[in-house]
């Protein structure tokens, strides 16, 4: 069989049953004929018939082939004619319906044209209204620039005068800060050293704020004189205060040694009081810028600076000392000194209850001298102890620190701290009130030669201790001289005539401790007519003619010691009523009971 | 003001007299007079006053009152007080220069009255 495929792929289309039928009719009719003809053929012997029977077989069958073909290609080309047809009818009607759809277009088309000559118009109105308003800007443009042009040139003069004022402003503040900053200082400095007001000025007389230099300079140069005035007139009546505070302890001195012990307690009243009245002035001094009162000239001995302290302030009686220094403070400081510590003490007394004692203590430290005040008082508060130690710290004195004229004492201090280079610190006391330390300086500390220095006095004490029996009231020969190293009768001297064991004495402690080498001044006289031995000098530069007539006659201790026995016995009667009559015992009866001790 | 040595007063030295008696104006008992001869019973020791330390230097050798006086140039009452604090620490002792028998020898004033009378008559 055979199949029928169309080379595009169409569905394979079934051979027509009709042709099927004739073709299969055809062949089996032949197959059925073909070999009867032939069997008969061969069995006439005939072959050549049975080969004609079989090529017309042959033949038939090819034929019928063929027909088959025919047919079956007609009816497909027939199908496919008829597809067509179809096909053409479809087309036809969608060509009808396009045709339709054109007109339709077409009319459509038609009355958009319509529609956009009209919107063409519209435009065209639209552009010529749009045209004018352009016109209309562009002058408003016009004129809105010129009207900004004027603004802007009426700003720039603005802000040209504005700038104008601003340069005159910052010149003139640039001027006044000039003066606050350079000038005003300088005047003023000028003015506290004393210049006048013209003379301060001058360098700035051509300065644009000169009347108000002036004026500011004027007033300041008034305050300047107002204070400086005051000042002075505070120092001045402070130094004769000070002048009358000495004149009247050297009177009160003098007649101290002038009347007895009914008087004595008065006098010694009166010169407390006087102390405390020139402690003040020297406080007033201090403060004022004006010298202190009194001016030694030879080195104080500690002991004496501190009593100096003492006697001026009130309470002196509570206060302890505790010195075991024989170091001397230089004579040009110790008045200073003498005066803060009396500062010190009286703060110590003022802040302790009355019963409570003072304690004063003296230490030598490699840097000097440490003298400590101990109080068991209140104690400082904090604020105080702030305020003291700023007080007396290297900031110098200002003035309107002080409070109303009360507590003066240490800013008296620390001026004298800074004068005298002295340092002063507080701190609590572990005995409950303060504690303060005054350091002076070591170049201040001057050591004199040791005391020991009369060595023989000291080591020949004992030695000479068996002969004290003998020392009856006659003075035996035998008393030992070198317990009197220096013992000189009074030489001739025409004005001690009278007393000459007394003027003797001097020589006792005329230690060889300290050289002679301060100047020989002159020899004063004691109330007595007595040659005086200043503090630190011997008998022999006090009296120097008197040591030289001395040397010969100083082995003459027998002739010496009868003097002095016949002075003693001489003055015996002058006191009636001095001794008790317990008193009644022989010197034998005396020296024994010295030696059984 | 007046540091020269011209003033009078001997107004030289910064100790008031009484911080040196320490307010005292008075001996507390009348042990001394004048010539009371002041004997030292002891070194001096340090810490002491500067004229204790004195007297009792001074006094090794038996020394009278008003020569101490001299010696320390303080008036006698100030040195009576300084003596009469010695006196009480037994630092130094005190003896009267008296001679009892020559007391009970002496011709009784009325004696010297009547031969003072007599002279006067000559």
């Amino acid at each position: 069989m055979r199949e029928a495929t169309s080379p595009d792929g169409r569905p394979r289309r079934r051979p027509a049953p009709r042709t099927v039928a004739l073709t299969a009719a055809a062949v089996l009719l032949t197959l059925a004929a073909a070999p009867v003809g032939i069997t008969r053929a061969l069995g006439a012997h005939q072959p050549l018939t049975a080969l004609a029977v079989g090529a017309v077989t042959v033949l038939w069958l090819i034929a019928v082939g063929l027909a088959a073909l025919g047919a079956e290609r007609s009816g497909a080309l027939a199908e496919d004619l008829a597809a067509q047809h179809a096909e053409t009818m479809t087309a036809l009607v969608a060509a009808g319906s396009a045709r339709q759809a054109e007109t339709a277009a077409k009319g459509r088309a038609a009355a958009a044209e319509a529609e956009r000559d009209t919107a063409r118009a519209e435009r065209a109105r639209a552009e010529a209204d749009a045209a004018a308003a352009r016109t209309e800007l562009a002058r408003l443009r016009t004129e809105l620039d010129a009207e900004r042009a004027e603004a802007e040139v009426a700003r720039e003069r603005a802000a040209a005068e504005a700038e104008a004022v601003r340069e005159r402003a910052e010149a003139e503040r640039a001027e006044l800060d000039g003066i606050a900053a350079g000038v005003l200082p300088e005047v003023v400095k000028k003015l506290r050293g004393g210049a006048a007001v013209d003379s301060a000025l001058a360098a700035h007389r051509k300065h644009p704020q000169y009347a108000l230099l002036r004026a500011v300079g004027e007033e300041i140069g008034r305050g300047e004189r107002l204070r400086a005035a005051a000042l002075a007139v505070c120092a001045t009546a402070a130094g004769r205060v000070q002048a009358l505070a000495t004149s009247m302890h050297a009177e009160l001195r003098e007649m101290q040694h002038r009347h007895d012990e009914e008087v004595l307690g008065d006098l010694l009243r009166l010169d407390h009081s006087t102390a405390q009245a020139g402690r003040m002035a020297d406080s007033i001094a201090v403060l004022t810028g004006a010298r202190s009162g009194r001016r030694w000239a030879k080195p104080i001995a500690v002991e004496s600076v501190l009593r100096g302290a003492l006697g001026r302030i009130g309470a002196y009686q509570r206060v302890r000392l505790h010195n075991a220094s024989t170091a001397a403070v230089a004579g040009y400081a110790a008045e200073g000194i003498m005066h803060a510590l009396a500062e010190l003490l009286d703060n110590a007394t003022n802040f302790s209850a009355p019963p409570a004692e003072v304690h004063v203590y003296v230490e030598e430290v490699s840097a000097g001298l440490a003298v400590t005040v101990e109080d068991s008082g209140l104690g400082l508060g904090d604020g105080w102890l702030r305020r003291a130690e700023r007080a007396v710290s290297g900031e110098p004195l200002d003035l309107t620190t002080l409070s109303a004229g009360t507590r003066l004492g240490l800013a008296v201090v620390g001026v004298l701290a800074r004068k005298h280079g002295l340092q002063i610190s507080f701190r609590p006391s572990a005995r409950g009130g303060t504690g303060v330390v005054m350091l002076i300086p070591q170049q201040l500390v001057t050591h004199p030669a040791p005391e020991s220095a009369p060595a023989p006095v000291v080591t020949q004490a004992p030695a000479a201790e068996p002969a004290r029996p003998a020392l009856t009231p006659a003075l035996t020969p035998g008393r030992p001289a070198p317990a009197r190293p220096a013992r000189a009768p009074l030489p001739p001297a025409p004005h001690a005539p009278a007393a000459p064991a007394v003027t003797a004495a001097p020589a006792v402690t005329a230690a060889p401790a300290v050289p002679a080498q301060l100047p020989p001044a002159p020899a004063r006289m004691t109330d007595s007519g007595l040659p005086q031995r200043r503090r630190g000098q011997t008998l022999a530069t006090t009296a120097p003619a008197a040591a030289q007539a001395a040397k010969p006659v100083r082995g003459d201790a027998v002739s010496a010691a009868a003097r002095f026995g016949a002075f003693r016995k001489a003055a015996l009667p002058i006191k009636s009523d001095g001794p008790p009559t317990t008193d009644f015992t022989s010197d034998a009866s005396s020296v024994t009971e010295k030696d059984s001790r | 003001m007046n540091a020269g040595p011209v003033l009078p007063g001997r107004d030289d030295d910064p100790d008031r007299l009484y911080t040196i008696t320490k307010g005292r104006s008075r001996a507390p008992e009348n042990a001394f007079d004048l010539v009371t001869l002041i004997v030292a019973e002891r070194q001096p020791t340090p810490g002491m006053q500067s004229e204790h330390v004195r007297i009792l230097r001074m006094c090794e050798a038996p020394t009278a009152v008003v020569e101490v006086a001299a010696e320390l140039a303080l008036p006698v009452s100030v040195v009576k007080i300084l003596l009469g604090d010695l006196l009480e620490s037994g630092a130094v002792t005190a003896r009267h220069p008296r001679f009892a028998p020559n007391k009970a020898r002496l011709p009784d004033l009325d004696t010297l009255k009547q031969v003072l009378h007599g002279l006067q008559r000559l």
